[in-house]
Parts: C-alpha cells; sequence; structure tokens
C-alpha cells in the first residue's frame, strides 16, 4: 500500500513528463484498438457479405445438383423440411431455380430464372435491400421481376421494360411468358449479375409446371455466435442421407480460402501494428525510467532497498500504463464506435464491385470483439512490463553516487 | 557553435533514445516498403494477368463493343492500327484478336462458352496467360487451320480429349448462327474452374472466315505495354490520333472495372493500415523529442539567457528532428535492402496456402508472395517518412522556442 | 449450363426434319468406284420426301423419365430454304409457328405475342422437349458437303434384303458424329434405320423407320423414332397422318410477317 502511495505521488509529482508518456501509450493503445476492430470489422463483414447476400450459411440440395442443375433433381417434400428446420430454431427458404432464353426487344441472353419464398427468403438473406434501381419484388406484381446488373447492360433495358421467357416445362412443354423489369440488383455474385433474373417461386412454379419441391433450401443461423458446425449436424440430423447439406465454406471454396487469407494477412498486420507500439512504449518507458536514474540514487542514498525501489518503478508503471489504457480505452472505442457506426466510406474508389463470386460492401464498417478491446490492453501491460525490466534493475544495484552523477 | 553541429551532439546525448527512435523509423521504413511493395507486385501481376487474359493494357475496339459486345461490331483495317500503334514506345505487343460467345459440342454434350480467336505468331507467354498454362499438346499451330485449344474443365464436360473434334456454333457477322468443326490440340488449366472450364482458343483466320469477317478485321486489338502504368497515358495519346477517331481506346480501368475497383479498394485499405502504422511512428517521434525538450528546458533556459533568440531554439530542435529522421532513415534503407533485396527475387511461396492456383477477380495469380517497387513508390516512402519526422518534431520544436528563460530556470 | 440450351423455342420445321435431314445422302461425295451408283442410290432415298413444295400434317410423341407429351402439327414447305410449321395440337401451345427462312430461324409465340430470333445458344437445346436438337433440324444445308458416303454392305441380313451405307464425315466439317450408317431396303430403297456414332466410334443415338405404307404418290414410311443410346428406355416418335407435294404455295407465307396471322 504504502508503494503504490509512494509510487502514484510519483506519478502525478512528475506532471508534465508523465502524461506525454502515459499520452503516447494511450495513442499506441487507441490506434491497437481501432486497427483490430476494422480488421474484424472486414472479417465479419465479408462473411456476412457472402453468407447474408445469397449463399446463407447452410444449403441443402439433391445430390448432383450443383454439377448439373437439372430442374428434375428436386428437394422433395422441401416446405415440410423446410418448417421442420425452422423448429429447430434456424431460419430457412426455399429457392427454385429454371434456366432458359430471356429477350428484350433489342436483345437475348441465357438466364438462370431463381423463383425465391417472398415470405422468407428476407428472413434468410438481404438480397432484397441490395437493390440498385427501381424496387425489389411485390406480391401484387407477379410479373414484375428483379434482374442482375449487368444482365440489363447484356438487354439494353431498364425498369419497366418488357421481358420475354421462353424455356421448357417439366412436362416437356413450352414455357414461355412476359415480365417487366421492377428492379435491377447490385452486384451480388458473378451468376446473379450475368444472368439472374429474380421472381415469386410461386410465379416460377406455375411458369415451369412445377407444382411442388425446391432446388435449394438456403439457412442461416439467427444467432452468428452459435457453432456453424452444430447447425450443420442439426440439419444433417433432420434431413438424412439423402440429401446435400453443405456449409458456405464448402459451398464456395475459392471465397473462403480468401476469406482465410485475408485473415492471416490482417494478423500480420496487426503484429505489425503491435511492434510499432512496442517500439514506441518500450522508448517511452525507458526514458521515464533513465531520467530518474538520479532520484532513484538520492532514494537509495537515503535507505530505500534495491528491491523496494523495483516495486516502486513497477507501481509507477503499473499506474502509469493503467491511466494510458483507460484514456487509450476511451479514446479508441469512440473512433472505433465512429466505424462501426458509419464505416469507413471507400466508395470514391470503386462503385460496389465484386469478385470471384463475392461482392464488396464499398463501405468498411469496424466490428466490436471482446479481443479486440482487451488484447491490445494486456499486450500495453505487457510492453511496458517487459520495457521497465532493464532500467529497473539498473536503478535497483547502481551506487547511489553513480546515479547522482549520472549524466 | 553551428547550430547543425550542437544539434547532431545532442542528438548522441542519448544514445539509447536515439538509436530505438531511430529504429522505429527504420522500422517504419521496412513496413512501408513491405506493405508497398506487396501492393506494387500483387496490383501489377493481377493488372498484367487481367490484360493476358484477352484484352490487354489498353483495347482498341469498335464503337460500343465494350459496353454490349456483338460479332457485328468489329474493327476495321486492324493490320494498320496495329502497325501505327506498335509505333509507340513503351508499347510491347499488340496481338488482334476475336473475342465472342459459342456453344462447344462433341457428340455427347454441349457446353456454352467463350473463345479468343488468337494468331500465334502475336501470341507468347508474355502477352498471352493461356501460352503459359499449356498442359497437355500444343498451343496451335498457326492461325489458319482447324485446332483449337480447351480448357482442361471444358475438355472434361465434352468427354474430349486431344485430336478429337469440337463444334463450335456462334452468330456471325449479320446475326446469323454459323458453326465450324476444330480438332483439340492442346489444353490449358489455369487453375480457375470457371476460366477452364469455359474459354477456347480458335485460329484467328479461320474464325474471321467463319464470321465473315476481313483479314483485316478483328474484334479487339489487345495492346501490352511494358509497365501497366503507362495505360492512362498512352491511351489519351492514342485517342488523340486521327486514325482511332472512329475507334474505341480503353485501358484495363475500363475493360475490367471489378478488377480496377478491387485494387483501389485493396489499395485503400493498405494506406489506411500504413497510415496508423505512421501515426504510431510519429507518436513515437513526438514523444522522444518532447521528452528531450521538456527534460533540457532548463538548459534552454540558460541557452537563452546567453542569447540564444526563441527562432533559433526551434530551429536546433528541428535540427535535431531533422539528424534523428536522417539516421532513421539510413537504419531503414541498410535493415531494408537485403530483405528487400530477397523478397523481390525469391519471395515467399505461399502454394501450400493457396493450392496450385488462385484466381481473383477473375484474373489468376501465381502463388509466390513477391516485393517490386516503384521509383515513385521508394520516393513518397523515404519523403513521406522525413516528413513525418518533421513534422511530428516540430511541436517539441515550438515549445522549445515558447519556453521564457526565467520560468524555465525555475523549473526542476 | 447445359440447361441454357434446353430451350426449344426454336421450331425448327418437323416437316423440315422428315423432307431434309435426308438430303444429305443424296448429294454427299460418294467415294468407292461405284459412286455413280451410290450417288443415284441415295438420290432416290432423297426423293421419298423431295418436292418443289409440300404441305404435311404430322404428330410427336416424347417420352422421356419425367414425361410423355404428344403434338399435332402442320407444315409447310418450299425448295429447300423456306419451311413454316405450326402447333395444332395441345391448346397449349396452339398457334406456336417456327419460320425458317434462309439462314433466319424465327418463333412466334402467341402467348406472348411475340416473334423470337434463334441464337446461337439455343442451337444444342432440345427442340420441343424431344431427342432432337434444334441443331439437328438445322443442319441440312451444310450437310451435303460434310459427308464420304460408301456402300459397306449388301445383301441379306436378319431376313431381309438391305444396302448399307457408311458415311464418314469430311475432315472440316462441323459435325459432332464420327459415322452415320444408313441403311435401306434394296429393292425399295426405303430407310430402316440410321444409326449415330460418335468418334469412339460408340452407338449415340438410333432413327428407326417403319409403318410403311402408302402415303401420297407412293410407299413411304409413316413412323420415325428416336432413340438416345444412353437412355434406351426414352424415344421421340414422329407419325406422318398426311403429306402432299407439289403445292402452289406463294412466297408471303414464309415471311416475318405471316407469323402472327397464323
Amino acid at each position: 500500500m504504502k508503494v503504490l502511495q509512494l509510487a502514484s505521488r510519483n506519478v502525478i509529482r512528475s506532471s508534465h513528463r508523465t502524461m506525454v508518456t502515459t499520452l503516447a501509450m494511450a495513442f499506441a493503445c487507441a490506434m491497437m484498438i481501432v486497427f483490430s476492430s476494422l480488421m474484424e470489422g472486414f472479417i465479419v463483414g465479408s462473411e456476412r457479405n457472402i453468407v447474408s447476400m445469397n449463399t446463407g450459411d447452410i444449403q441443402i440440395h439433391q445430390f448432383g445438383y450443383r454439377d448439373d442443375p437439372d430442374i428434375y433433381k428436386q428437394i422433395e417434400q422441401s416446405s415440410e423440411l423446410v418448417v421442420a428446420i425452422r423448429q429447430a430454431g434456424l431460419m430457412a427458404s426455399e429457392r427454385l431455380f429454371a434456366y432458359g432464353l430471356m429477350a428484350s426487344d433489342n436483345s437475348s441472353s441465357g438466364v438462370q430464372l431463381r423463383g425465391i419464398d417472398l415470405d422468407f427468403e428476407s428472413t434468410v438473406t438481404q438480397i432484397n435491400q441490395h437493390i440498385q434501381t427501381g424496387d425489389w419484388l411485390d406480391t401484387a406484381d407477379p410479373h414484375g421481376v428483379v434482374i442482375g446488373k449487368k444482365l440489363a447492360r447484356l438487354l439494353d433495358v431498364s425498369i419497366g421494360s418488357e421481358l420475354v421467357f421462353v424455356g421448357q416445362t417439366a412436362d416437356g412443354y413450352m414455357a414461355n411468358d412476359s415480365f417487366h423489369i421492377r428492379g435491377v440488383l447490385k452486384s451480388v455474385s458473378a451468376e446473379i449479375d450475368n444472368s439472374g433474373v429474380i421472381m415469386s417461386n410461386t410465379m416460377l412454379q406455375d411458369l415451369i409446371s412445377l407444382p411442388d419441391g425446391a432446388h435449394e433450401i438456403t439457412i442461416i443461423r439467427s444467432d452468428r455466435n452459435t457453432d456453424l458446425d452444430a447447425a450443420v449436424q442439426t440439419i444433417n440430423a433432420l434431413v438424412g442421407d439423402d440429401l446435400e447439406v453443405l456449409n458456405w465454406q464448402q459451398l464456395m471454396p475459392v471465397i473462403s480460402q480468401f476469406l482465410e487469407t485475408a485473415q492471416v494477412q490482417s494478423l500480420i498486420m496487426l503484429l505489425f501494428t503491435y511492434i510499432a507500439v512496442a517500439s514506441v512504449v518500450l522508448n517511452a518507458m525507458l526514458m521515464s525510467v533513465f531520467e530518474r536514474i538520479h532520484e532513484f540514487g538520492i532514494m537509495k542514498a537515503v535507505g530505500v532497498r534495491p528491491w523496494q525501489l523495483i516495486r516502486i518503478i513497477y507501481a509507477e508503471t503499473f499506474i502509469q500504463t493503467l491511466l494510458a489504457s483507460i484514456l487509450g480505452l476511451l479514446l479508441g472505442v469512440s473512433i472505433t464506435w465512429y466505424f462501426v457506426r458509419y464505416g469507413l466510406d471507400l466508395s470514391s474508389l470503386s462503385e460496389g464491385i465484386s469478385f470471384a463470386g463475392l461482392a464488396l460492401d464499398p463501405v468498411w464498417y469496424a466490428a466490436w470483439s471482446f479481443e479486440s478491446l482487451l488484447s491490445p490492453i494486456l499486450f500495453l501491460f505487457v510492453m511496458t512490463t517487459v520495457a521497465v525490466i532493464y532500467p529497473a534493475i539498473k536503478a535497483a544495484v547502481i551506487r547511489p553516487v553513480d546515479a547522482i552523477h549520472h549524466h | 557553435m553551428n547550430l547543425n553541429t550542437l544539434a547532431w551532439r545532442n542528438l548522441w546525448r542519448h544514445k539509447r533514445r536515439t538509436l530505438i527512435t531511430a529504429s522505429s523509423i527504420a522500422f517504419g521504413v521496412l513496413l512501408a516498403v513491405t506493405f508497398t511493395g506487396a501492393g506494387d507486385y500483387f496490383y501489377t501481376r493481377m493488372i498484367d494477368a487481367g490484360a493476358n487474359m484477352g484484352m490487354g493494357h489498353i483495347s482498341i475496339m469498335a464503337p460500343d463493343y465494350n459496353r454490349a459486345p456483338s460479332s457485328k461490331k468489329r474493327l476495321h483495317q486492324a493490320e494498320a492500327l496495329k502497325q501505327r500503334v506498335e509505333e509507340f514506345d513503351d508499347v510491347q505487343s499488340v496481338a488482334m484478336r476475336i473475342q465472342g460467345q459459342a456453344m462447344f459440342a462433341s457428340a455427347r454434350k454441349s457446353i456454352g462458352g467463350i473463345f479468343f480467336a488468337i494468331d500465334p505468331r502475336q501470341e507468347n507467354s508474355d502477352n498471352n496467360l493461356f501460352v503459359k498454362a499449356m498442359v497437355e499438346g500444343d498451343m496451335l499451330p498457326s492461325a489458319s487451320g482447324s485446332s483449337v485449344v480447351l480448357g482442361t474443365e471444358l475438355a472434361k464436360k465434352l468427354k474430349l480429349k486431344i485430336g478429337k473434334k469440337v463444334v463450335y456454333t456462334t452468330t456471325d457477322k449479320n446475326g446469323d448462327i454459323v458453326s465450324a468443326i476444330a480438332r483439340v490440340g492442346g489444353l490449358f488449366k489455369t487453375g480457375s474452374d470457371e476460366i477452364d472450364g469455359s474459354v477456347a482458343i480458335l485460329p484467328l483466320h479461320k474464325v474471321q472466315k467463319v464470321l465473315g469477317y476481313q483479314q483485316d478485321e478483328v474484334s479487339v486489338l489487345a495492346v501490352v505495354l511494358s509497365d501497366q502504368r503507362y495505360s492512362n497515358q498512352l491511351r489519351d495519346k492514342m485517342q488523340a490520333l486521327p486514325q482511332f477517331a472512329d475507334v474505341e481506346v480503353l485501358n484495363w480501368q475500363q475493360t475490367q472495372p471489378d478488377l480496377a475497383g478491387m485494387i483501389a479498394v485493396d489499395k485503400g485499405s493498405n494506406y489506411i493500415s500504413q497510415l496508423l502504422i505512421a501515426l504510431l511512428v510519429a507518436a513515437g517521434i513526438l514523444n522522444t523529442m518532447l521528452m528531450s525538450v521538456l527534460e533540457r528546458r532548463r538548459e534552454f533556459g540558460v541557452m537563452m539567457a546567453v542569447g540564444m533568440s526563441p527562432k533559433n531554439l526551434f530551429l536546433l530542435v528541428m535540427l535535431e528532428s531533422f539528424w534523428l529522421a536522417i539516421l532513421g532513415l539510413i537504419i531503414g534503407v541498410i535493415v531494408t535492402t537485403p530483405w528487400f533485396l530477397f523478397m523481390s527475387q525469391t519471395g515467399i511461396d505461399l502454394s501450400a496456402a493457396y493450392g496450385d492456383g488462385f484466381s481473383f477477380g477473375g484474373v489468376l495469380l501465381d502463388p509466390t508472395f513477391k516485393l517490386r517497387l516503384f521509383k515513385e513508390s521508394i520516393i513518397a516512402i523515404l519523403v513521406g517518412l522525413f516528413g513525418l519526422a518533421l513534422l511530428s518534431g516540430a511541436y517539441p520544436a515550438w515549445q522549445a522556442g515558447r519556453v521564457a528563460p526565467v520560468e524555465s530556470l525555475k523549473t526542476l | 449450363m447445359n440447361n441454357f440450351l434446353r430451350t426449344k423455342s426454336s421450331y425448327r420445321v418437323l416437316l423440315f426434319l422428315l423432307l431434309s435431314i435426308f438430303s444429305q445422302w443424296i448429294t454427299a461425295e460418294p467415294i468407292e468406284q461405284d459412286s455413280e451408283r451410290v450417288h443415284d442410290l441415295l438420290n432416290e432415298v432423297d426423293d421419298l420426301w423431295r418436292g418443289k413444295s409440300s404441305y404435311a400434317i404430322t404428330t410427336m410423341q416424347v417420352k422421356t423419365e419425367h414425361y410423355t407429351r404428344s403434338m399435332k402439327m402442320e407444315g409447310w414447305s418450299k425448295g429447300k430454304e423456306q419451311t413454316l410449321f405450326k402447333v395444332v395440337e395441345p391448346l397449349r401451345e396452339k398457334g406456336t409457328v417456327t419460320l425458317k427462312s434462309g439462314n433466319h430461324i424465327y418463333t412466334y409465340l402467341p402467348k406472348t405475342d411475340r416473334t423470337i430470333k434463334l441464337t446461337s445458344g439455343m442451337m444444342m437445346g432440345s427442340w420441343m422437349g424431344s431427342h432432337l436438337t434444334n441443331d439437328d433440324l438445322v443442319k441440312e444445308a451444310r450437310l451435303e458437303e460434310d459427308y464420304d458416303a460408301s456402300i459397306s454392305f449388301e445383301g441379306e441380313r436378319d431376313g431381309q434384303n438391305i444396302i448399307e451405307f457408311s458415311l464418314i464425315p469430311r475432315l472440316d466439317a462441323a459435325v459432332v458424329w464420327g459415322k452415320l450408317v444408313l441403311i435401306v431396303l434394296a429393292d425399295s430403297h426405303i430407310p430402316l434405320v440410321e444409326y449415330y456414332y460418335d468418334e469412339d466410334m460408340l452407338l449415340a443415338r438410333t432413327i428407326s423407320f417403319s409403318d410403311i405404307k402408302m402415303i401420297g404418290d407412293r410407299e413411304r414410311p409413316a413412323v420415325l423414332r428416336v432413340v438416345p443410346a444412353d437412355k434406351p428406355d426414352e424415344f421421340t416418335e414422329f407419325t406422318y397422318l398426311h403429306l402432299e407435294f407439289d403445292l402452289e404455295l406463294n412466297d408471303r407465307l414464309f415471311s416475318l410477317s405471316s407469323l402472327k396471322r397464323r
């Protein structure tokens, strides 16, 4: 107690110097917090982008459907299955696909029709919020469709334009109907951008004479912090062995690999930031102890024992670091809060982009995580402790006479 | 005594402190070189790979072809344009190519895909990714004939092997359906299933015949430059020429906006990371200089009392920052050079992490992590860090100049 | 991707199929010494369906793993370049018209009141849900130059006196097949069966002809059945109900503007 009192008195007394050191450390701490949160945000954000835009956490298909999307490879009793999945506490929605030709007045192109469940799609993905121009689907307007960005360009069409679909029904007849464009999507994925035409699944069922069943069930966890593997197991238990259940990493191995690489990269960046912080802290602490060797010499001369001196130095360091981390936390949290809320807008660099099937949000948001707040502070304490070892020992063993004549 | 000498000596009064601060600047150099170098290397690789996938760094095309490609739109007198383009400095190669969509059919299966019709005499592994990616058989023997080179995945889907035939069906210059036969002469594998499963390379003259094109009509002149950074400047120069008035001259950013956007965003986040580290380095310098100014208040007071002007005191501390920065940069260069040399020549092989090929935004990359620095980048790093050091020294220097002689004598 | 192709918007005319799929034989260049004879024989086979103009009513039955459907249609042709084809039954598709005029193929869709031009991406798609592709129906004119024909067997086989022709595609021919084999009756020269082989000489599909009876002015097979080799339980079968030749047909019948009126 006495040591702490003495130490805090020392810290307060040398206010100017302490302030400079403390501020430097607080700043470093804040930078670490901001940077960790931005990195966390990048990882969480890109995962959320992939998952919530189109793929979901988990998808169910008939085996072989993904390699050869045959309209007959349906999931039997899909609606019952979806209800069962929802009862198990997960969000799920059915999708139906068909392929054919879409013709506008000037041009035509092969398209993928995506029939989605208008009531439930928005519980699993946010594609409905990703409209560039026009509006999302509406049950009151079954012939209004939403199409991919590049497809719109290819067909040379805009909102309100008429499109004619020609394809084949499940019973071998001609599927033919006209549609109009309600909305054009922002960049979602290469497939949707180039060939996606989205409509309600009831409309599509009608068009291709496929009264029930779905080709894909998309599932998302209600709480993103729960374990993905556990969710896969829950679903496996429900569907049995007849259907293929894959998580998003298996569905999109390239992107998942890319994200893993990005995570490693961000860890490296973080490591570099920490090293930079270490050099600041090391220097600051070394200076603040060394320049007081003189003072310590006097303390030793008046009878303070080396061990006590070390304790005083450490107590001072501790108080200073505590102060720095509180300040750093305050500063870091406020900056992070801004980035979590408003993000870092990179859209001036590029309008929404997509690569390898992954659409990037041009606004970079930070994300809160316990680690990104705690690790910088822990690191700060470790660094200061290490930094002070050498000067503290030196102060403890130095002869008072030498210390007083130091410098 | 000369202020300069005084500043230099002052620095060495606290050897340890100076060295630590200088090494934090040096560390800044190392980091900046690594990040910028990785960026310069990575972006150049991606841009070059993207250019080598068909469109070049600069693409010369028929008007509106880029927005809505169609075999109706074609470039006339391509031969003459090609010769004119080749006169520019920094143009490494100009390849005449036809690009289009086609159905590829074997007796078993038919698949939609993309073809590039090329003249093999104009193509090599420096301007055509597919030449480099050959895994079986040979690249086209000539611009005529009926050989085809397929992606491995496409061949697999069509159940075709070398020597077997494939019928391709496409739309000719009048919008009519035409088809022709080709025999598989070789297979390429880029590592991206998307590309390997959809691209076929066909002989230029044969495709010209099939589409009803003249010998000097193509869809694009793909211009590959010795350095992708000249693409804007050269595009503007070409656009200004009268021969190019009726054609579209585009740079890779316009033909591959996804790639350009991705690079822009990646660059943005790279800059932000570097900025954070720069701020930390600056905080280190500021801390050091401020400490050293604060502990020398008494000394400054004395100096002022014996007639040194506040301006000179300010200058003295700035000079200290200056020398500290120079010292840091020198250490930085000494430390960074071997690292950079190693990384620019050998690099780190990441193939274990990436698998044997990695495609990024539709562009294929070889999985070696290497560094490359543009001259501008080197200058930017050195000037940037130097400026940063001076800037962080400014506040302590101003503090030093502000000290009133009597007051500073009182403290401590 | 293949499902992109499963659009069968193009109605390459059935008529055209029946009339012209054999026009290749006649003009295919014989390579044997008896080339004159091969040429004449194939010409005669072709004459079964050939006329300056024609009108036909046919039905089509398709059986696949997933569905069975049937369709009735009417067709007109004039020369080799002009063919028009219209669905009569079922009601769902009634009024759908396909026009081939020169190199262009158009489909009129009554439901949406639109005419669509066939694109290259649709050529390999199933034609009306059948086992033929649009491409099968289109290839006629060029196939003339595509094969070298020879007689590979002549005599009695399975109790019938037959002639077997082998047709090997030329090197530069835009044909996916490795070989075609056509078997005709030796005396009447009426075709019995046609085999399509891939490049490894594995059977890819069989077209068989049956129900030989008087149609129009002479004996002809009334039924044509296509069976894919990899799905032997599936088939597409065409039956002639009516066929007549050399009528007076106005060129306007084969114009785009006539599509809607029909």
